[in-house]
């Protein structure tokens, strides 16, 4: 098998428009008719699963872009006398500015205040053009002159579903390719937890704003294909309930994947020309659809699908597994022989982070009071002290999530603290944390690709293309991927769900993700609360191996004194936001002033 | 000067009375449940409709409408609660809003299909010579409006603050954890206060039914203006709902006056961006205790 081939599965969806055309050629006009706004909805499902499905934002204002690019083209036509294909790319920079305007207060918000944002761009359009009645015709609309394409004039029905469907397949692919890719991936992961996107570089705003764009485009473009065949263009016909309904293609049809809203937009575009006899009930048909499967399917139809045939036993999971599987499987138990720890020399050791007199204030509370302390390479640290003392103050000062009022920080040399926490990972700083924060709709695999840190959104963009046409660059992703999830004892479970992971294993999936770019320096965030003593040494091994193999060092902040005091080969024992005392753990322990740290007692018991 | 502002202003007022009723009960599901009920405006057209019913179909007495709607109204929307958002309890906000919405249309489709006419016509409860205060006019209907609205989004500030149910609501907002422990049941709480914002909900029906009609639309004018109004006051705040619901109605009164009435939902729409993007907190939130 050859590392670059192209990757076949993406073009699914684009060949299957291609097949509705070609199912058009032998039936009547009018079946050509339906067929070519069906096509048109397969678009606008595909856009909304990048928005709705992926991202994870409701969107009420896809009627009025929609408009703005059937509109634009029109007047492009009209006004400008532009032929009609130079008029679409008009279309696409309507969308493109109209998904802009909508991210820029949109991406501050989710649930209820995006869809209200969203409805008032919905609102606000509308009127707009109902009221520039001087460009748009107002409430009466305009007459759409008929398409003309290299000096071809398109009247038949047959001639609008071809050039709907060619130009719509190639949307639906690069749509495809987008959302396949390494874009989707990072757009999912900034969806499912924005703290643990951020700390892998990933700009959550940044990729929100690229999902609003990206769709857009792609609902302006599909508004102005429609446009030549809906003749007259009036904002009525793009109102608030369009909008709603178009919301319904990605939910009803599934929000995972391209098919979704394949499914969802044509079936529900095809179904009132089934339902003629009934027409009426139509709209409430629809809503109580939406109802039932968001209650009950909550997958949509892709996912009943998927069962159905997982029932009849073809199953096409596998093959992808078989053809990326590492060189060894991992045994399942981490060997429990003692490793050779190198002996650090303090002395020679070169400091890899240097905190000085780092200072935060929470209003009268100054939660860090000057507090240094410095990680030789290689070193695993701790940090310690009894609640509220500052230590997660510092911790999240030091991983970017946390703005510090005073002091410095130094990476290798470098100052870290004018860096925003997600170019961190960039210097070779992870992090894991408290709570997980795993990509819990992503596999294990693709979780710790994340992990890799390269995530700018033009970058993933670039790379989602790459990925189609060779595969090559993500074979190499796969690969250290992989060695990785082997690292943390997870190889056998790089295809599951990570949210479907014991939180032992997710914890296991962190680190996974926190070393698989080779950083200088891994920030524990009490890597043992909540698991079970057994578990606890079991991640200890882990830690000290992946700390000798891979010469990370580890900065750890930790309550369960003893496993710290295992672990670690220095602490530091914070207390009412200073660093009170440094040392070998058995030594600082001793010590009578952290004793009475934490049980406030004078000497010894 | 006050003879053209007054009645401007007195119309906005009217209106805003009604808008604090609609986000009131938008507030009050949204502090004990965390949800945000899209379907809230249905609610209200509901209520409409039923006095619609009431009034012109069976020609009951006034008084009929506003007694039996509110009560009527809520169980509807209790019964929601309990055969769809129930099992909605463990998903996300997204899945919520996406449901609510939803809900809102198949209520509203419903009323459509049931009665299948643009506009039904509500006549006003009071007749009669209007009041002439300063030298602005004041029908008897308006009069009414304002003062019952206001005082039955008064009365359930009121309750919410003092009464046991809202302690329990309330507490159900700031920890469910917490509450669940300290003997309240979330399936109670969530149902009432389910019961309590459809009660809201048909008042503000019942209150706009004379001064609108019924119609399809009437669905998402209240919903936007209710949330509208809860955003301006602040969405945790039953006192800034009121507020903010009369400060929406005189803005848009007053653009509808001054500026053109088609630009009066771009005005509003105006306060909702930019008490959003500026204090999204809302410009008179709930005081909080300063946790440390």
């Amino acid at each position: 098998m050859s590392d670059r081939r192209l990757d076949l599965a993406a073009t699914g969806p684009a060949l299957f428009i291609i097949l509705c055309i070609a199912a058009g050629l032998g039936v009547d006009s009018y079946s050509q008719y339906v067929i070519a706004l069906a096509i048109v909805a397969i678009l606008v499902g595909a856009a909304l699963v990048v928005l709705v499905g992926l991202a994870r934002c409701i969107t009420l204002a896809s009627g009025s872009i929609m408009a703005l690019g059937a509109y634009a083209s029109t007047l492009a036509v009209l006004d400008l006398g532009a032929p009609y294909l130079v008029s679409l790319l008009l279309a696409l920079f309507a969308g493109a500015a109209a998904g802009w305007l909508i991210a820029l207060p949109g991406t501050r918000f989710r649930g209820h205040n995006l869809a209200m944002v969203t409805l008032v761009f919905q609102s606000v359009c509308i009127i707009l053009i109902r009221q520039s009645t001087w460009l748009t015709g107002g409430a009466e609309g305009i007459r759409v002159p008929s398409a003309t394409v290299f000096g071809w004039t398109i009247v038949s029905d047959l001639g609008f579903l071809v050039l709907i469907g060619v130009l719509a397949a190639a949307m639906t692919l690069i749509l495809t390719i987008l959302l396949r890719g390494p874009f989707g991936k990072c757009l999912q992961a900034a969806a499912n937890n924005e703290i643990a996107a951020e700390a892998f570089g990933v700009n959550v705003r940044g990729y929100l704003t690229a999902a609003f764009i990206v769709s857009s485009i792609a609902i302006a473009f599909a508004g102005a294909l429609a446009a030549p065949r809906i003749r007259i263009l009036d904002p009525d016909s793009f109102g608030i309930l369009e909008s709603i309904f178009l919301l319904a293609y990605p939910i009803v049809g599934g929000m995972q994947s391209v098919w979704g809203g394949l499914l969802g937009g044509g079936g529900l575009r095809i179904l009132p020309e089934l339902l003629r006899p009934v027409a009426d009930y139509q709209e409430l048909f629809y809503a109580t659809l939406v109802i039932v499967i968001v209650m009950f399917f909550p997958g949509g139809l892709t996912e009943l699908l998927r069962r159905g045939a997982a029932l009849i036993g073809r199953s096409g999971r596998g093959r992808l597994s078989k053809a990326i599987a590492p060189g060894t499987p991992w045994s399942g138990t981490i060997p429990a022989v003692a490793l050779p720890i190198p002996a650090p020399t303090p002395e020679r050791a070169e400091k890899l982070l240097l905190v000085e007199a780092v200072d935060k204030h929470f209003d009268a509370l100054h939660a860090v009071d000057a507090a240094s302390l410095a990680v030789p390479v290689g070193a695993i640290h701790g940090l310690i002290g009894p609640n509220g003392a500052g230590k997660t103050s510092l911790f999240n000062i030091i991983s970017g999530f946390l703005a510090a009022d005073g002091g410095r920080i130094e990476f290798a040399g470098e100052p870290l603290l004018d860096l925003r926490a997600r170019d961190r990972i960039r210097l070779g700083i992870t992090r894991t944390f408290q709570n997980v924060a795993v990509f819990g709709q992503l596999s294990c695999l693709d979780n710790v690709i994340i992990g890799r840190g390269c995530n700018g959104v033009v970058e993933a963009m670039g790379a989602s293309f790459d990925r189609f046409i060779a595969g090559a660059p993500t074979l190499q992703a796969r690969r250290e991927a992989l060695a990785a999830l082997d690292s943390a004892g997870l190889a056998d479970q790089a295809q599951s769900l990570a949210g479907a992971l014991s939180l032992g294993d997710q914890r296991r999936l962190e680190l996974a993700r926190a070393i698989v770019s080779s950083p200088k320096l891994i920030l524990l965030d009490e890597p043992v609360s909540g698991v079970s003593e057994a578990e606890a040494e079991e991640l200890r091994q882990l830690l000290l191996r992946i700390n000798a193999e891979r010469t990370i060092a580890m900065l750890v902040v930790e309550h369960n004194i003893p496993f710290v005091a295992r672990l670690c080969r220095t602490l530091s024992v914070m207390g009412a936001g200073r660093v009170v005392a440094e040392g070998k753990p058995a030594e600082v322990i001793a010590l009578p002033t952290v004793r009475q740290l934490y049980f406030g007692e004078e000497g010894p018991a | 000067m006050l003879a053209e502002l007054g009645p401007v202003l007195i119309a906005g007022i009217k209106f805003g009375a009604i808008y604090a009723l609609a986000a009131l009960g938008l507030v009050v599901v949204h502090k004990a449940t965390k949800t945000v009920n899209f379907a809230h405006g249905a609610f209200a057209m509901l209520g409409a409709f039923a006095s619609f019913l009431i009034v012109v179909r069976w020609q009951w007495p006034y008084w009929a409408a506003y007694l039996l709607i509110p009560p009527a109204i809520g169980l509807v929307a209790a019964a929601i609660e309990f055969l769809i958002l129930r099992r909605l309890r463990r998903a996300d906000m997204f899945t919520v809003v996406i449901a609510t919405v939803f809900l809102g249309i198949a209520l509203a489709e419903g009323f459509r299909l049931t009665y299948n006419t643009e506009l039904l016509a509500v006549p006003s409860p009071f007749a009669g010579a209007p009041f002439v205060v300063g030298g602005v006019y004041i029908t008897r209907d308006t009069l009414w409006v304002i003062t019952g609205a206001l005082l039955a989004a008064v009365g359930c500030v009121i309750l919410f603050r003092r009464g046991k149910l809202g302690r329990g609501m309330r507490a159900m907002a700031s920890n469910i954890r917490g509450a669940q422990l300290c003997g309240y049941s979330i399936d109670h709480i969530y149902m009432l206060a389910w019961f309590l914002g459809g009660v809201l909900a048909g008042l503000a029906g019942v209150f706009i039914a004379p001064v609108t009609g019924v119609s399809v639309d009437l669905s998402i004018a209240v919903i936007t203006a209710g949330f509208v109004a809860g955003v301006i006051g602040g969405f945790d705040s039953p006192r800034g709902a009121i507020l903010g619901g009369l400060l929406l109605g005189i803005a848009e009164s007053l653009s509808a006056a001054y500026v053109s009435s088609a630009m009066k939902n771009c005005i509003s729409f105006l306060l909702l961006f930019v008490v959003l993007m500026w204090r999204p907190q809302g410009l008179f939130p709930e005081r909080t205790a300063r946790s440390v």
